[in-house]
């Protein structure tokens, strides 16, 4: 039987640690896929022509291939910083042909010095972007037409140029080594234009992320109006765009020139569509405001890669242009549908249901004569603080008999004088307090929702213990940040042990991680010694309730949604071994605490029904559920209902007390027995409930029992 | 006239120079092929200098009739002689051309034949394709770098005999306005380049005749329509219009018929013979063709591959010219036989 059950629990450790589509979710929320999933299209296409292409990966080619993308990867640059202002140059390739004709007829016809002729032509192709800047900064024309327009004119002058000293150039043979040297010449085994264009890009990649104009640049195209809002100079920065954009060009217009001393009205042509595709590609959204140098050249190195690879496996000249359409058309379809779409896939395949498989179901029948009976034992509580408490998750008792709650405010609220009337906010931490436990000092530790561990002196000064534990590697999820911890309790050697209840869901939607049901939960002991903090168990299911046992020699950790209470040795022969020491709960467990008597008390913030085990043990249905229909229409785990079981020491229930329905307590969240009371805390109540408690050692408090002379460990 | 004598001499004379430098280069084995077994054993020789070699083939793109119907030819040749033609076309774009030139060098085929698309485009990259050992056969339109072959039409020789013809239609006794429109192909191709230069050492000749025209359209038969309607316009009076392309002067051609001016305005072209040309020529659009017969060019490029294959030479080592035979398609003596028809 401990056989089958161990042996069946780990398989569900297993299917709740791996899951394809957790993995998916994770991978698309992660800010740095966007750009991976390019990098790794480029990695295969460069790995597959390695593969198909003979020749590919040889010394010749890994100096050649650069060569020929260089002056490419400039006018990808260029539309990319246009495109990320919010723009568009369509001219890019029209100021590419002109100035690649304007460096030609400089160094052949002319015979400039090298250095002359390289400054105008970088000079021609700023003058040129700056045209651009000054109807699209200044005049406010539209990006899309005006450099459309630009597109025309620049081509018509290419080709006046063309017809008036094209033959000239053409025939001339410049013989000129500084010329040859920049088309030709390597630098350390590298083409001289490839490392202007890396020293290009690096620039340019620091300029847009690091530097306030880049800022300012990025946030115009985000937004245009709230840019200007802020005060930033809208239209001297876009001007500026173009101009980079023009010198980009002309740089990649003189290293053409430099490579090919091709004249002719062709250079150039069509440059603008595929920087296009290649910076789309890249990632960078053509809603502007977003992508960097970085994505654009991944883009680039793809569209070039792939063409090149389509050349060199023969493929005719219209097929690669047809493919590269096609390319440009999926990257914007794309493009469009990621921006719109990805939180909502995210969202759509977020929560991954798994399977639970519930032992039967107790006997709670009023009639039925069982511990576990439903009765009407909470119906007549005291009410304490009525009203004047939002939200006590858990409740506790300090020494002095003061009665604190963790309220949804972010505060520690405390009532005391003899009949609790007196309130005062003991702390105010943030967050969302949860379970609370008092060290040997008598702190208050306190786990928060949303922040970790924290604890509070007596004088009431807030202290951080932790808000992270160690990372698990395999997990693309950052879990080292502690998201919902949860409950916690202390070793007699001072460690904290406490419960991270969900590290995929936050406080406001926990109960959803009820319907996925999946070990998304963890142990984790910090020890305030050293400062240490480590998780010692993975994987459980929402861990919540957390209690040192009696004898200090293991942890009850109860487990919401499994409706189970585990038992986590930290002492003896059976040290970090975990085993499950009570089942078959008739609801969901929250908080367990100690009983004068040895045995505990273990609050159920609801009630299990058969349609929702029924849905449990089919992940198929609940996942269809989650895709299907909105969330306010799934079935749930049903937290209506209030109650308070005691167990034995060895975890049998020996008593249950009810509030059929949930009049004055509902969702019970916590319980603490104090001199003869039971105080009742629950998650959504206004009000911290006292019940008194009939032959039982009055004497007795939960600070005694962990410090005092109630102890038992001992 | 003595010039072409020359060059259907040197045509002539090119087997005959290959066996020649076969002979001489390979004396050792030329003294053993005597007797009854000569003949198998040259086959043999032949074999091991040609078979299973790989001949690379880029033309500027494939699709037209000119580049289809060198295919075509070639890759019989190739298969008869037991050669791979692998064909590369980079759809007329210029990176994409500088792109194969360079994968080629770095697949070393044994030999690389080119159409250039300009006169400076891949002339490093045909530079160090020689030099890596290839050899390289510049295909009608040749680099500023001469490699071991040229095979196509002296473009030189094509542009005066137009121009000789031109003044004898248009010059001084003609009785016509003596203008005369140019339409180029890309300015910077070899092709447009030296037949102006030809077209207009003929018509130095005759002072009446005076060019009106000479802009480029780039290959395409729509510009080359849309610039003679233009021209049309300024000159009402227009003798004659010289398109570098028959298929592209097919353009010229339509707008002098539209404007209603096919027998006033005398269209020439020069070009590779398709069957479109000679139709032309048969209804009246164009008055004259030069043709200079791209089968025949097929055949010869692959001529001039089997001998720079056979001579065992460095690629370096090698500067031919095989020059292409042009001959008049009139309305006169159109015939069928003059054009090709792409097989397939």
């Amino acid at each position: 039987m401990t056989a089958r059950t161990s042996a069946s629990s780990r398989l569900h450790d297993l299917r709740s640690r791996f899951s394809l589509r957790i993995f998916l979710s994770d991978l698309l929320s992660k800010s740095w896929m966007e750009p991976a999933i390019p990098f790794a299209i480029m990695v295969a296409l460069i790995t597959y022509f390695s593969l198909t292409v003979p020749n590919y990966a040889t010394v010749y080619n890994l100096v050649e291939l650069p060569r020929q993308f260089a002056e490419f990867g400039f006018v990808a640059i260029a539309m990319a910083i246009v495109i990320i202002s919010g723009g568009i140059d369509l001219s890019v390739g029209a100021i590419v042909g002109i100035v690649n004709l304007v460096a030609l007829l400089l160094i052949s016809v002319f015979e400039m010095p090298v250095a002359v002729v390289f400054g105008a032509s970088v000079l021609c192709g700023a003058v040129l972007g700056g045209f651009n800047g000054f109807l699209i900064g200044y005049l406010k024309a539209r990006p899309f037409l005006t450099t459309m327009v630009t597109l025309i004119i620049y081509r018509a002058i290419v080709e006046i140029i063309n017809k008036a000293y094209a033959v000239e150039i053409a025939t001339a043979w410049v013989d000129n080594a500084a010329w040859e040297f920049l088309g030709d010449g390597l630098i350390l085994g590298v083409p001289v234009n490839v490392l202007i264009l890396v020293i290009v890009a690096l620039v340019g990649h620091f300029f847009l992320r690091n530097s306030r104009p880049g800022w300012h640049i990025m946030s115009i195209g985000s937004s245009r109006k709230a840019a200007r809002h802020v005060g930033i100079k809208v239209e001297r920065l876009l001007f500026l765009t173009y101009v980079m954009s023009g010198v980009l060009c002309g740089l990649a217009g003189v290293l053409y020139a430099a490579r090919q001393s091709s004249p002719g009205t062709d250079t150039g042509t069509g440059w603008e569509v595929t920087a296009l595709t290649a910076v789309v590609l890249g990632g960078i959204s053509l809603a502007g405001g977003k992508g960097t140098i970085g994505r654009a050249m991944i883009g680039a190195v793809i569209v070039f890669v792939l063409v090149n690879g389509l050349v060199r496996l023969g493929a005719p000249g219209p097929v690669t242009s047809v493919g590269l359409g096609l390319l440009l058309l999926v990257a914007v379809g794309l493009d469009v549908k990621w921006a719109k779409n990805r939180a909502k896939v995210i969202q759509k395949i977020y929560v991954n249901p798994t399977l639970v498989e519930f032992g039967p179901m107790p006997e709670i029948a009023p009639d039925s004569g069982t511990p576990l009976a439903e009765n009407n034992a909470l119906s007549s509580v005291d009410a304490i603080g009525l009203d004047r408490i939002q939200g006590p998750e858990d409740v506790i008792l300090d020494r002095q008999g003061r009665l604190y709650g963790s309220t949804r405010e972010g505060w520690i609220v405390r009532f005391s004088g003899p009949d609790f009337s007196q309130r005062d906010v003991f702390a105010r931490i943030g967050g969302r307090p949860l379970g609370m436990a008092f060290d040997k000092d008598e702190n208050l530790i306190v786990c928060v929702g949303g922040m970790g561990l924290y604890g509070v002196r007596p004088d009431g000064e807030v202290y951080k213990l932790t808000d992270q534990t160690n990372r698990t590697w395999y997990k693309l999820n950052d879990d080292s940040r502690l998201r919902l911890a949860d409950d916690l309790d202390i070793a007699p050697d001072g460690k904290i042990y406490f419960s991270e209840a969900t590290i995929r869901y936050e406080m406001h939607s926990w109960h959803v991680d009820g319907v996925e049901g999946r070990g998304n939960g963890r142990l984790v002991q910090h020890d305030p010694a050293t400062g240490e903090t480590r998780t010692v168990v993975k994987s459980m299911v929402f861990p919540n309730g957390v209690c040192l046992a009696h004898d200090g020699q293991s942890v009850l950790v109860a487990s919401t949604w499994l409706c189970k209470i585990f038992q986590y040795w930290i002492a003896g022969p059976k040290q970090g071994q975990m085993e499950v020491w009570a089942d078959d709960f008739p609801g969901y467990l929250d908080n367990i605490n100690r009983a004068s008597d040895g045995g505990y008390w273990v609050a159920l913030v609801g009630i299990r029904y058969p349609a929702f085990d029924l849905a449990m043990r089919s992940p198929a249905f609940r996942y269809r559920m989650v895709k299907e229909i909105p969330v306010d229409e799934w079935i749930f785990p049903g937290v209506n209902n209030g109650c308070v079981i005691k167990l034995d020491a060895n975890g049998k229930p020996e008593a249950s007390y009810w509030d059929p329905g949930g009049e004055n307590h509902p969702t019970i969240t916590s319980m603490r027995e104090h001199e003869g009371y039971l105080y009742l805390g629950g998650l959504e109540n206004n009000r911290i409930g006292r019940l008194k408690l009939d032959g039982v050692d009055e004497t007795w408090t939960g600070w005694e029992s962990y410090w005092g002379d109630k102890r038992r460990d001992v | 006239m003595t010039r072409k004598n020359v060059i259907t001499r040197l045509i002539k004379s090119l087997p005959a120079a290959a066996a020649l430098v076969v002979a001489g280069g390979f004396a050792a084995d030329a003294q053993q092929l005597a007797g009854g077994k000569s003949s198998g054993e040259l086959r043999a020789l032949v074999d091991s200098k040609l078979a299973g070699k790989t001949v690379a083939w880029m033309p500027t793109t494939l699709g037209f009739p000119l580049t289809d119907m060198w295919t075509h030819v070639m890759q019989q040749e190739a298969d008869q002689m037991g050669m791979t033609l692998d064909v590369r076309d980079p759809g007329w774009n210029p990176d994409t051309m500088v792109q194969i030139v360079n994968s080629l060098i770095a697949d070393k085929p044994d030999v690389m034949i080119v159409h250039n698309f300009n006169v400076q485009l891949l002339a490093k990259q045909l530079k160090k394709a020689e030099e890596a050992g290839i050899h390289v056969v510049q295909v009608n339109m040749v680099s500023n770098y001469k490699t071991g072959a040229y095979v196509g039409a002296d473009w030189g020789q094509v542009g005066r005999m137009v121009g000789e013809d031109v003044v004898q239609a248009c010059g001084a006794n003609s009785g016509s306005s003596g203008k005369v429109a140019v339409v180029q192909g890309d300015l910077t191709s070899a092709a447009s380049i030296e037949q102006l230069a030809g077209f207009k050492e003929a018509l130095a000749a005759d002072p009446s005749i005076t060019i009106v025209s000479e802009q480029d359209a780039a290959w395409d038969a729509s510009k080359a329509n849309t610039i003679t309607a233009t021209v049309l316009q300024q000159h009402p009076d227009l003798c004659a219009t010289f398109g570098f392309w028959g298929t592209m002067q097919n353009g010229a051609a339509q707008a002098v018929k539209a404007a209603g001016k096919t027998d006033q305005v005398k269209v020439y072209a020069s070009g590779e013979g398709n069957r479109q040309d000679c139709t032309n020529v048969d209804d009246g659009l164009f008055y004259k063709f030069l043709n200079y017969s791209a089968p025949r060019q097929g055949e010869a490029i692959m001529s001039a591959v089997s001998f720079m294959l056979q001579s065992g030479l460095a690629p370096t080592d090698i500067r031919m010219a095989h020059y292409s035979r042009p001959f008049w398609v009139t309305r006169d003596n159109v015939d069928a036989s003059m054009c090709f028809d792409v097989p397939g």
